[in-house]
């Protein structure tokens, strides 16, 4: 689609084998004439009769199976395509793209699962930061230091921060972003507070004492929420969660550690304090009866985890007014749309993070070189090497070496050829970004062999293409054999003794006849496709202009025209995103005899032989659908 | 401790090799068993219409917030949204479409499964799961068990596809479902919360008492709807008039772009001077045919118009309105309406707002504003209406002959009480009257250990979000009570799933049983019964 025409995509096969669901199959046996006609999913059907159905490359599914060719694998055992939903991925190790430093496993995740060095990526922009001076004084390097975007000119000074050295980048603005003050007396209290929040609450063990009476618990906390400058206030994100998390933690620990069986935090930790206490008034016998005795004095007064009350706890009451705060910072004239981050500056961004002025300079996101195992039978499938610089694969079983590679170009008929179809006569190649309707176009379909056996290749394909844009495809050589892709040195001995193949066919001679092959090679194979582009809705099919001999193409234009005369007033029936799009699913199956030396010692290797004989030749078959891109085809 | 118990009891079954390395090893001996089984930290995946985000349990933010956006599902090699912004992708012409049809690409499902493929569903699902522990989490997949965080209502289709491709694709050990309502409420710090969820296909007002979900109340005055009206004002004021059927003329990104960043919310119906000021404002947002270069000027006070529009109904009859389209303000009154008094009174002091409304600036103001005033005009009673307004009026007239003519104020609260004591509710800063002794020592025994909870007042508490709350618990080692288990999922599916909440129902928060323990709640299920698996709320 938006690569250029013409291209092809190889479905994968794994689209037509749906995981099964448990839940949905069960479900169907129990009321199969309930279940059946509201039916949400196509693939029950699909199952059904999945030899006689058409792929689609247009339904939505298909985006998600259909694959250049080049990106997809092969498994060797399990002799099918693999593409990145059938297999499994393990990460062999992480780097940093920027640096290409290697992270060790360890250290990954503690850094969050970027760069720890100098690496960082430009907030606005998403380009990378570099580390230089704030003021320029006379070439001479001194601080403060400052990250700058080169393409947007943004700098960490837009936000108010500057760095003492020009190493370690990512700690110091740690350092700087956790503690959230920028006055540094301010950055000092925090970090005292922070260390008295945890002692005081951990010598807390039972509920008795931790919560002060109501009379001071209250206005003290919202004393705290109308000052912040109380600074015993986590005031980000992180230490909110922080404050949160210890929280939770002490409570569990007094509620677990005072008296009640160790492993029984669930039920004080479930249950209302005020609610559990009139339960064990009236019904202790009982419960000291269901549970055993041991606990029973505990039971009596099961310490209860309480909520936060106060913001050092986590608790974050909203002033009344931030709100119209930011209201007024939004209209304001000095904010405007660009003081304001786009969604997708957000995306990594603190959630509070609204104005541009709150963007934090990103680190590098590492990435990772991954390994992949077939989904089904485990075998590695790709191996790289595990040093970042090192662009080599140990294992690496791309499908390209074993489907035929295709390829498709327009044939171009010379201006003088005798060519039985007078339409087709235009000299120039046609522009296969604009094709017109209803005029047919020959092409080119080349398949080049990888494999050291001949293979045998069936192609299908129905008469029409799928959906509203009806187009006739014809494969005029549907069946035909490629070559192996023996040694380039047997090609250069036949051809002494032969005349050169490609030099005697030459284009300008021939005419695409059915049921011929256009041109062979060593290993590669062309055949013709004649291919007659439908017309889009909304479109009047110019019946008088088209060749009055074409019988059948003249039924089909009326066809056409008659759908779509009728529904064109309904929006709905214009023409859809990439409707206009001419892709032709072909069915390949391809059939060989794999005898040769490498293919049999990998079946020994792995065991999985097939019903071959003794010398390793056995009949190998693989069937799959592609999607060729031809063209698009313009309205009128 | 337990947790470590359960932690290493739950871990997934391994090949014990310790055991024959022990005898031949000179370190393995002394080393435990636990020390080979390092649980990996779980992956909490909080999964919506829009949105998922990921990331790792004990961290304070998700790693990635991944959309279902078309670009998402291109075709793997095609590039074209890369040239978003150039040359040749402003050669496309948007067509116009309708609100509806301009929304779906967008979102990963509907509630309402009649024409969903839920293939394509799964297939978007794996796509997207698969991406994030490729570029963000940087972890093998299926390694870690996985942490859910889920609305509370979903179809069983639609959660069975879930499950059923994230089991079949990896080999998750298991997986843990939680609800997305309580767990805002744990990341706020509480127990108990009325829980405002401004989400992409409705709003979902949950009252969250002790963790469980007590009620519930939806409606669809949501983010869709929003956006919708957003693209039909910009298209209004870029092409001059309203365009037939509703049509849509404006790009769906641009116009959440704009939505995100300037839409807000008058805080109260009336504004006061500085808001007025505000409101004369204009601003000016890229113009939507052409947004590399010129800029489109619109009053500042046109861009609240959708949100009032839409989340609050304004300059719609209460009566116009049908059941699933009340405005949010009157969804979250109605639902404190239905919880218990002291549950209302615990509730609504501890409102939270989550979801990608409550991010509009001034939204969450106007919603407590709101309810305030619906309290103040009708007290707690769900009866409407002339008659009852008469007889409202006779009684206070009567009140009024009797007792000497209180202030205005006073009236009001005499309204409120008056009408609420049919439903008998108390608010709490009122002086208990009756004297009951039992009452009073449960009082005294309540004040000598307890902070008494605010409650009565209304008050909005801030939230980290549901991600955070779930990443908060799951580092605690608490278990959800709605763990699935590879294994069992893959024999039966959601069918698998016992019933047993019937006679428990709680909430997943607050059951987290150890599995070596009898349930000591039904005091039924004995050890061996531990097998079966439930899907609590969901089932």
């Amino acid at each position: 689609m938006s690569r250029p025409f013409p291209y092809t995509y190889i479905s994968c096969p794994c689209a037509n084998t749906p995981a099964p669901d448990p839940f949905r199959k069960r479900k169907s046996r129990e009321s199969p004439q309930k279940a059946s006609p509201e039916k949400p999913r196509l693939e029950p059907q699909l199952d059904d009769d999945e030899d006689e159905q058409t792929f689609d490359p247009r339904a939505p599914r298909s985006n998600f199976s259909l694959y250049p060719p080049e990106q997809l694998l092969y498994c060797e055992d399990c002799h099918q395509i693999k593409c990145p939903r059938c297999i499994t991925e393990e990460i062999v190790c992480w780097y940093c793209p920027n640096c290409l430093f290697e992270t060790p496993s360890s250290m990954v995740r503690s850094e969050g699962n970027r760069c720890a060095r100098n690496c960082f990526n430009c907030p606005a922009c998403t380009a990378p930061l570099s580390v230089t001076t704030a003021e320029n004084r006379g070439g001479e390097q001194s601080d403060p230091w400052v990250l700058s975007c080169g393409y947007c000119m943004w700098t960490t000074l837009d936000i108010g921060i500057m760095f003492d050295k020009p190493t370690n980048i990512r700690t110091q603005l740690s350092k700087l972003t956790t503690e959230p003050a920028t006055p540094p007396s301010r950055t000092r209290q925090i970090s005292k507070t922070f260390g008295d929040l945890k002692s005081p609450l951990s010598m807390y063990s039972s509920i008795d004492e931790q919560i002060p009476p109501a009379g001071e618990g209250r206005p003290g906390n919202e004393d705290a929420a109308e000052h912040p400058q109380n600074t015993s206030i986590p005031r980000t994100y992180d230490a909110r969660f922080a404050a949160l998390k210890n929280f939770y933690k002490d409570q569990i620990a007094s509620t677990t550690a005072s008296g009640v069986d160790p492993g029984d935090f669930g039920a004080p930790f479930s249950s209302p304090n005020t609610l559990h206490r009139i339960m064990s008034i009236y019904t202790a016998t009982r419960i000291t009866a269901l549970y055993g005795t041991g606990s029973k004095k505990a039971r009596n007064k099961p310490p209860v985890m309480r909520e936060a009350l106060s913001a050092s706890e986590g608790l974050s009451i909203p002033k009344a007014d931030s709100e119209t705060a930011l209201i007024q910072r939004m209209a304001s004239d000095d904010c405007g749309w660009d003081g304001l981050a786009s969604l997708e500056q957000r995306t990594f961004q603190s959630p509070d993070a609204r104005f541009v002025e709150d963007l934090l300079p990103l680190p590098s996101l590492l990435r990772t070189k991954r390994s992949k195992r077939c989904k089904t039978c485990k075998h590695i499938l790709v191996k790289p090497e595990f040093k970042p610089s090192s662009t080599r694969y140990r294992i690496r079983l791309i499908a390209l070496s074993y489907v035929p590679l295709t390829t498709l170009r327009p044939l171009i008929l010379p201006p003088n050829t005798s060519a039985p179809l007078p339409s087709l006569s235009s000299s120039a190649a046609p522009n296969l970004d604009a094709l017109p309707p209803q005029k047919p176009v020959q092409l080119l379909l080349t398949l080049k062999n990888h494999m050291f056996d001949p293979v045998r290749i069936t192609l299908a394909t129905s008469s029409v293409t799928p959906g509203r844009v009806a187009s006739k495809v014809t494969i005029l050589c549907p069946q035909f054999d490629i070559g192996a892709n023996s040694d380039v040195w047997d090609e250069a001995l036949q051809s002494a003794t032969a005349p050169d193949r490609s030099s005697r066919t030459s284009p300008y001679e021939k005419v695409a006849e059915a049921g011929k092959v256009w041109d062979r090679g060593r290993n590669w194979t062309t055949v013709v496709l004649e291919v007659v582009p439908g017309s889009l809705p909304g479109f009047k099919a110019p019946t008088t202009t088209e060749d009055e001999s074409d019988d059948e193409d003249n039924d089909d234009n009326i066809r056409a025209g008659l759908d779509w005369s009728g529904q064109s007033k309904d929006p709905g029936q214009q023409v859809q995103p990439d409707e206009d799009v001419l892709e032709i699913p072909v069915l390949v199956r391809m059939e060989w005899d794999s005898d040769s030396q490498t293919e049999s010692e990998q079946g020994i290797s792995s065991g999985g032989r097939g019903l071959g004989g003794d010398a390793g030749s056995m009949k190998r078959e693989l069937a799959y659908w592609m999607a060729l891109g031809v063209g698009r085809i313009v309205s009128a | 401790m337990s947790q470590r118990h359960s932690q290493s009891a739950r871990s997934p079954p391994r090949t014990p090799q310790h055991q024959l390395r022990s005898n031949n090893n000179s370190f393995a001996s002394n080393s435990s068993g636990s020390t080979y089984r390092v649980e990996e930290d779980a992956v909490i995946f909080e999964l919506g219409a829009r949105w998922l985000r990921a990331g790792f349990e004990g961290e304070s933010e998700p790693k990635c917030i991944v959309g279902f956006g078309p670009e998402e599902s291109r075709r793997a090699g095609d590039y074209r949204g890369y040239l978003k912004g150039t040359a040749a992708a402003e050669d496309i012409p948007i067509r116009p479409a309708k609100p509806e049809d301009w929304a779906k690409p967008y979102e990963l499902w509907k509630m309402d499964l009649r024409d969903i493929d839920l293939g394509l569903v799964e297939d978007k699902i794996e796509r997207a799961v698969r991406e994030t522990y490729n570029k963000y989490l940087l972890a093998d997949a299926g390694v870690a068990r996985l942490v859910l965080v889920l609305p509370s209502v979903i179809p069983h289709p639609l959660l069975s596809s879930v499950l059923t491709t994230l089991f079949n694709r990896w080999r998750f050990p298991s997986i843990t479902l939680l609800t997305s309502a309580t767990m805002a409420t744990t990341a706020a710090g509480l127990r108990s919360a009325l829980v405002v969820d401004i989400g992409w296909a409705e709003t979902v007002v949950t009252g969250v008492y002790e963790y469980r979900e007590v009620a519930t109340k939806r409606t669809t005055r949501a983010m869709k709807s929003l956006i919708q009206e957003t693209g039909r004002l910009i298209t209004r004021i870029s092409t001059g008039e309203p365009q037939p059927d509703d049509a849509i003329l404006v790009d769906f990104e641009y116009c959440e772009e704009v939505a995100s960043r300037f839409l807000w919310c008058k805080p109260s119906r009336h504004l006061d001077e500085a808001m007025a000021g505000v409101a004369g404002r204009t601003v000016s947002i890229p113009s939507p045919s052409d947004p590399g270069s010129s800029y489109l000027d619109i009053p500042f006070s046109n861009l609240t118009e959708p949100v009032e529009k839409v989340l609050f109904a304004e300059s719609i009859a209460e009566s116009e309105l049908d059941d699933e389209e009340k405005p949010i303000s009157g969804v979250v009154y109605n639902t404190l309406l239905n919880l218990p008094p002291d549950v209302r009174g615990i509730c609504m002091s501890r409102i939270v707002f989550i979801g990608g409304g409550s991010k509009i600036a001034g939204v969450r103001r106007r919603v407590l504003n709101e309810v305030a005033y619906l309290v103040e005009q009708y007290g707690w009673s769900p009866v409407r209406g002339k008659v009852i307004d008469r007889q409202i009026q006779k009684l206070r007239n009567l009140r009024l002959s009797r007792q000497h003519p209180p202030t205005p104020s006073e009236t009001q609260e005499q309204t409120a009480s008056g009408s609420a004591s049919e439903t008998g509710y108390e608010t709490a800063d009122e002086p208990e009257t009756e004297i009951d002794p039992i009452e009073q020592k449960l009082q005294r025994g309540r004040e000598k250990d307890v902070v008494r909870p605010v409650q009565g007042i209304l008050r909005e508490i801030e939230t980290l979000g549901a991600w955070a709350g779930a990443s908060l618990l799951t580092s605690l080692k608490v278990r959800g009570h709605v763990e699935i288990e590879r294994e069992k999922y893959l024999q039966h599916g959601l069918a698998g799933a016992s019933r047993e909440w019937d006679h428990n129902h709680r909430d997943v928060k607050d059951s987290n049983l150890h599995s070596q323990l009898p349930d000591r709640r039904s005091g039924l299920r004995s050890g061996g019964d531990r097998s079966s698996w439930t899907l609590a709320g969901w089932g």
